[in-house]
């Protein structure tokens, strides 16, 4: 088995690639495939908490490449899905402590049990960056429709295009208000998609259930009433290689805008 | 001249810095403490190769803060060379500090690495390669006071007279996310330990505040090490070879501060580790 290893990164920071990487990896798992999520932001540790996996790490990524434990008694078991597991990040220790080629041979390691190896990237260009881009073949960049995250994002375009290894990128747009875009205050998925002239693999709306899910440690895909988490199950599909339609987020956003439909369907009826 | 400290001044333990960069990084931060000016510092710089000049800015920099390097020890014959050539004295702290056992120490480890051994071997990680491997248990929260005397073999007794003779480490400060403090005795911290954050100490350690990160006590494997805080809220605990996680369903990052809190201690009991509420009685 060889499995794929698909780097999440954004450049700028907040955009949501920690999120996007605990739900895709709790979706591709959910649909059966062996997923390992590696967070590589050392210093800097989130995917834990999203996970709600921070009580259960005890050895981390550094101890792996110090030799201190086998790769195999890092990585740490989800609570509900035994297809998923965590390969944590060090809290204690910084971005130097882990160089592209240890990542490399980690993620190579990993490739021959796993169907996914998500890599976890941390914001920036800088070496973080590049041990997290080391070991993958495709990538997901995600952004949200700002021009400061865009920015970012092109940016990050420029650099994976210039890596060999990287042999395809997928955009993912975060945090889309479908009533903003509608009012003309958010740049629209069309205006990102062609200023970017990327490939798209996920919409995801803005979503107020991420922020109860994060502080919860439990990834939003679980709610499969949420549309955020519907949104992240359709990404995980795509991954998979089926066709899945985007969905039409200004039809099934707002209770409101249904309710609001209704009652013009009656009061059409009255006339 | 008492248990781990000198006459007006402190030992500054930096032998587990690799790099320069994180000597002057922790001694700055040390140094920037009001209470740490005007005193003799000790710098404990372990197996670190220094340069003279690394080393002359590292005493520019503490007396800097109107200080003064009392001695320094080093495993480093480098750094040796260059503090010579800088007139700074060297010395093994271990003449300074009273009292801790080192044969006592180094006897410990290999006694560690069976148990780690033990643990690992338990969750039969070598049987099935597949399967991930970290599990910790859940950590047992005990409200009645349990008897302390199970079975007091000469062992126990031995371990805790230990931790009565090591020298301690008084941090006044919070600790925060990232944060390390590591003691080669006990560990006393007047403030809180932030999740993200590890403490470790030889012996015993106590927070006085919340204690929200890890905290491994008894790491050379002292299993009588205990450890105390106002609020216990650790992400883990661990005793010797003793690991415990905080349970699921508890999920409280944050801590509400109040002046309410009942002290806690957490110990190994029968291969657990139980936490008990520390009332008056």
């Amino acid at each position: 088995m060889s499995g794929r290893v698909i780097v999440i990164t954004s450049g700028k920071g907040g955009v949501g690639k920690t999120t996007t990487n605990a739900n895709i990896g709790t979706a591709l798992a959910k649909a059966g495939n062996k997923v390992v999520m590696i967070d590589t932001d050392l210093g800097l540790r989130n995917l834990d908490l999203l996970l709600g996996l921070e009580n259960r790490i005890v050895y981390t990524i550094v101890d792996v490449v110090e030799e201190r434990c086998k790769l195999k008694q890092a990585l740490v078991k989800d609570k509900k899905n035994p297809n998923l597991c965590l390969l944590a990040a060090a809290q204690t220790r910084d971005k130097t402590a882990v160089t592209q080629e240890q990542l490399k041979d980690i993620c190579d390691q990993l490739k021959k049990d796993y169907d996914f190896i998500l890599v976890d990237c941390p914001a920036g260009i800088e070496q973080g960056f590049q041990n997290a881009v080391a070991g993958a073949t495709e990538a997901i960049v995600v952004t949200t429709p700002e021009m400061s995250a865009v920015r970012d994002a092109d940016r990050i375009i420029g650099l994976l295009e210039a890596k060999e290894e990287i042999e395809s990128y997928k955009l993912l747009l975060n945090r889309v208000r479908p009533n903003l875009i509608k009012s003309n205050d958010m740049m629209s998925v069309e205006d990102v998609v062609e200023i970017l002239s990327a490939d798209l693999i996920g919409i995801i709306p803005e979503d107020t259930g991420i922020i109860t899910s994060t502080n919860k440690g439990e990834p939003i895909v679980n709610d499969e009433k949420s549309l955020a988490g519907r949104a992240y199950m359709n990404v995980a599909r795509r991954i998979m290689g089926e066709d899945v339609p985007f969905m039409n987020l200004e039809e099934e956003t707002s209770v409101v805008a249904k309710v609001k439909k209704f009652f013009k369907g009656l009061m059409g009826k009255e006339k | 001249m008492d248990k781990g400290y000198i006459e007006n001044g402190f030992i500054v333990d930096l032998s587990n810095a690799r790099k320069t960069s994180e000597i002057i990084y922790e001694l700055s931060r040390i140094l920037d403490i009001p209470e740490a000016q005007n005193k003799q510092v000790c710098l404990k710089l372990g197996s670190v190769d220094l340069s003279q000049t690394e080393l002359t800015s590292i005493k520019a920099l503490v007396e800097s803060m109107d200080s003064e390097i009392e001695f320094i020890s080093t495993r480093s014959t480098e750094t040796a060379e260059a503090a010579k050539a800088l007139e700074i004295e060297i010395s093994e702290l271990e003449n300074i500090v009273e009292a801790p056992d080192f044969e006592m120490e180094t006897s410990v480890t290999p006694e560690v690495e069976t148990a780690l051994d033990k643990i690992f071997g338990d969750t039969d990680f070598d049987k099935d390669e597949d399967e991930p491997q970290q599990e910790v248990k859940e950590m047992e929260e005990s409200f009645h006071f349990i008897d302390d005397e199970d079975e007091e073999d000469e062992e126990t007794i031995a371990m805790k007279a230990e931790a009565e003779k090591l020298p301690t480490l008084y941090i006044k400060k919070t600790i925060r996310s990232g944060q390390s403090i590591t003691s080669d005795g006990n560990l006393i911290i007047v403030g809180d330990v932030n999740p993200g954050a590890e403490v470790i100490a030889k012996g015993d350690i106590t927070v006085w505040g919340i204690l929200g990160g890890i905290a491994h006590a008894g790491s050379e494997g002292n299993s009588q090490a205990r450890i105390r805080a106002l609020k216990m809220n650790a992400i883990q605990l661990r005793i010797a070879d003793i690991f415990a996680r905080r349970p699921d369903g508890v999920n409280t990052p944050f801590v509400q501060k109040t002046n309410e809190f009942i002290p806690e201690e957490a110990k190994i009991f029968k291969k657990n580790i139980i936490i008990n509420k520390l009332l008056e009685n």
